[in-house]
């Protein structure tokens, strides 16, 4: 199976282990943005990846759960 | 025919030098033999001095024309024998070895260090006939006519065999990783993708392309969180000046909360903190902290600042430059280098003031080197005009020099708190009491003087505003040629004399990109997640530090190179076995990687005439001729091409052209300076140009 983001092999949550760090960073780094200043998950990953600090697979995955969220919306 | 002494030295400079210096005229009579430079001089005796031009031996497989791996049978052979390009190695020892037979002594004059007595110790060997046991050795830091006939007065009786069992054992172990990693890794993209391209790895290369690994996924996986400060503007007997409050806050309604709190006219200086602190001037340099400290004033990297180091080395202005010393001993006579740098009017001011000192006693650092002590300006003056890098660099150790006999620095620390409405602020600023050192080593200490109205305890002052500002936690910085040079001395990882090179290699193999801010390439990722996954140990910094202690233990007498080479063997067998073994699975990885690389190598820009199509140098099937086409072409989307030059090398450039906006490329020809060519034949600017 391919990572969601890239051709790599996927390994852990359909992500490679290269872009299963990115994840979990997101994840991790959501309590902190919540806490913050109240952002919801969504606005969080809009944010996450406006902001030019954040690295490029962390932005991938921000982009995929951002356009995963609107399918599910849809349907 | 006389007999004489033969003197063998590194470099055709340093032959000239060393003959220079002690003919007993002074004057050395230049000959040439075959193309091949030697010297002659008189000085109790006839004395020849023939130099090598770096390493004439290497280390290679025994068996010819095959890459096949695991490989352990080696021979030191000369270097035309193994490498392309190497041919007038071929009848540069024919004239070492003809010059030998007719000598009566031996002298090694290379460079006193590993990579040095190994030079020395293979053209004695194999191309004077095994005088390596006859040989004596010459020991100097510097080329200056005064040392140099010290050391031929006070020759070594012997080569130090135990530094070069160590060097010739370092040598052989990374020629093992070397080569049968890197066959593994190109054979195994080889079989999948059916093209060659070189990969490399080794004992060195794999820890450091490692670190860079490593703080590259920190830095595209990292996720920045929101902190805020709040400053205020404060007017101290109008003086305006930044003060920030105590800590940072973590949550947006708390800090506006603040905000709002210090909302005032007015505020009171709390406490006022004034210390004193003494900077003591910087240490000599050594190779690394030169290359850093010239990396950070001139930007240049660590392999141009090591070539700038030779140069000046080899005419005579500086000491030894391969050195991991911060010691200077009192036996360079301080005195007598001072006085002959002041007779260049840019130094003589600094000169005069120090040599005035009762007593000059340098800074030393704790770093030594058995061999050699810190680098030092020999107190030559350049005979010729240097260029502006090696103006620079000479420059910059003079004044180090300068620096490490200057008294420390005086500077003052002033802290400062002001309450706002009950919530602290602070500020802090310093300054220069005495400039001690840093006198000496101007233009290259930047140090920031804050001034300051007068400052009481329980003094009023105006708030002018008060300020809520939004900040981001950053990522990690990326490595760049002075911080990566930091690392590996940090972790030991390679010698004072290869970390420049071997980052240089990653480079050119394609592993990172950039020239300053390094970056991970795909095919980097890939080398390295195959090497971690296959043989993890080669990328452990471990490995290699172990390695070096082994070394060290030779040097010592505690160790053989023998068992050495054995360990190495048998975990390069476990380690080749396992790629053997994985090595369809490895060719896959490795052959995307490779594949874009060469893909990001020919990619020349976007194409301005369709969508999401790349414009690519392209080779015409037909002709052979070169040319730029459109991905897209292939999918039968778009047709655009560009000719291109049939001659040079040609590399995408960043923007495009200024008259049409097409793409350009710079291209480089033999014997024409680079120029930059705009991709679109019709272009205005080559109208006119032609017009």
């Amino acid at each position: 199976m391919k990572c969601k983001n890239c051709h790599r092999e996927a390994q852990e949550d359909g992500y490679c282990n290269l872009h299963i760090r990115a994840f979990q960073n997101l994840e991790e780094k959501f309590k902190v943005w919540h806490k913050a200043s109240g952002n919801t998950w969504i606005d969080y990953l809009e944010q996450i990846q406006k902001n030019s600090l954040t690295g490029e697979w962390a932005k991938e995955v921000a982009k995929y759960l951002i356009e995963e969220d609107q399918k599910c919306q849809v349907k | 025919m006389q007999k004489y002494t033969l003197i063998i030295t590194e470099k055709p400079d340093a032959a000239n030098r060393i003959a220079t210096a002690l003919d007993e005229k002074g004057k050395t009579q230049r000959c040439l033999s075959k193309g091949v430079p030697y010297f002659r001089a008189y000085r109790n005796g006839e004395i020849i001095v023939v130099p090598a031009i770096g390493h004439l031996y290497t280390i290679t497989s025994k068996q010819k024309g095959k890459r096949n791996y695991p490989l352990f049978d080696y021979q030191w052979v000369p270097k035309y024998q193994a490498e392309r390009g190497a041919s007038r190695i071929r009848g540069w020892l024919k004239v070492i070895t003809e010059l030998a037979n007719n000598a009566e002594t031996f002298v090694d004059g290379c460079d006193f260090d590993v990579e040095g007595s190994i030079i020395g110790y293979n053209i004695l060997k194999y191309a004077c006939g095994e005088k390596q046991q006859l040989a004596k050795r010459m020991k100097y830091s510097t080329l200056t006519t005064e040392e140099l006939q010290e050391s031929y007065n006070k020759l070594l009786p012997k080569l130090d065999f135990a530094l070069i069992e160590a060097g010739l054992t370092r040598h052989e172990v990374d020629w093992l990783y070397g080569i049968n990693l890197s066959r593994a890794l190109t054979q195994a993209t080889k079989a999948n993708s059916g093209q060659y391209s070189t990969l490399s790895t080794g004992r060195v290369q794999g820890p450091t392309l490692r670190f860079l690994e490593e703080r590259e996924k920190e830095i595209q996986c990292f996720v920045p969180t929101p902190y805020w400060k709040i400053t205020a503007k404060i007017n101290i007997s109008g003086t305006t000046v930044d003060v920030e409050y105590e800590k940072s806050l973590e949550i947006f309604a708390e800090a506006t909360a603040l905000r709002d709190a210090c909302k005032t006219k007015e505020g009171t200086i709390e406490t006022v903190a004034v210390s004193e602190f003494a900077q003591p001037p910087p240490v000599p340099f050594d190779l690394g902290s030169l290359q850093s400290e010239a990396y950070k004033i001139f930007r240049y990297t660590p392999m141009r600042t090591s070539a700038i180091l030779q140069h000046l080395y080899l005419n005579a202005l500086i000491s030894y430059p391969r050195t991991s010393s911060q010691k200077l001993p009192p036996s360079i006579g301080y005195k007598a280098i001072l006085k002959r740098l002041g007779k260049a009017p840019t130094y003589s001011k600094h000169t005069t003031e120090l040599l005035a000192k009762p007593t000059l006693k340098p800074n030393e650092g704790k770093k030594q080197d058995p061999a050699h002590p810190a680098i030092y300006p020999t107190g030559n003056l350049p005979q010729k005009p240097l260029d502006t890098t090696e103006k620079n660099v000479f420059d910059l150790i003079v004044k180090r020099f300068f620096s490490v006999f200057a008294e420390p620095a005086i500077r003052q620390s002033i802290n400062v708190t002001i309450s706002l409405n009950g919530n602290t602020f602070s500020f802090s600023a310093t300054r220069t009491l005495v400039k001690g050192w840093f006198r000496f080593y101007k233009p290259y200490v930047q140090v920031k003087d804050d001034s300051l109205p007068p400052l009481t305890e329980g003094q009023i002052v105006s708030v002018q505003r008060v300020t809520l500002k939004e900040h981001f936690t950053q990522p990690p910085s990326r490595y760049n040629p002075r911080s990566l040079l930091l690392k590996m001395e940090k972790e030991e990882i390679g010698t004072k004399s290869t970390r420049a090179a071997i980052i240089q290699t990653l480079q050119e193999r394609k592993y990172l990109k950039g020239a300053d801010n390094f970056t991970v390439s795909d095919l980097g990722f890939e080398v390295t997640e195959v090497l971690e996954k296959y043989c993890s140990i080669v990328v452990s910094p471990e490995m290699t530090r172990a390695l070096e202690e082994k070394m060290e233990a030779i040097q010592q007498g505690k160790e053989t190179k023998q068992n050495v080479l054995q360990n190495t063997a048998e975990t390069l067998k476990i380690i080749t076995a396992e790629l053997k073994d994985k090595e369809a699975a490895i060719g896959v990885q490795l052959s995307r990687a490779v594949q874009k690389a060469h893909l990001d190598e020919r990619k020349i820009g976007s194409c301005t005439n369709c969508q999401g199509g790349k414009l690519v140098i392209l080779h015409s099937r037909k002709t052979g001729k070169r040319f730029v086409g459109c991905t897209n072409y292939f999918e039968g989307k778009c047709t655009t091409a560009y000719p291109l030059p049939q001659t040079g090398i040609v590399k995408p450039l960043s923007g495009a052209c200024r008259a049409c906006g097409s793409p350009i490329v710079a291209v480089y020809s033999r014997g024409r300076k680079p120029w930059r060519l705009c991709l679109n034949i019709k272009c205005q600017s080559k109208r006119r140009a032609s017009a």
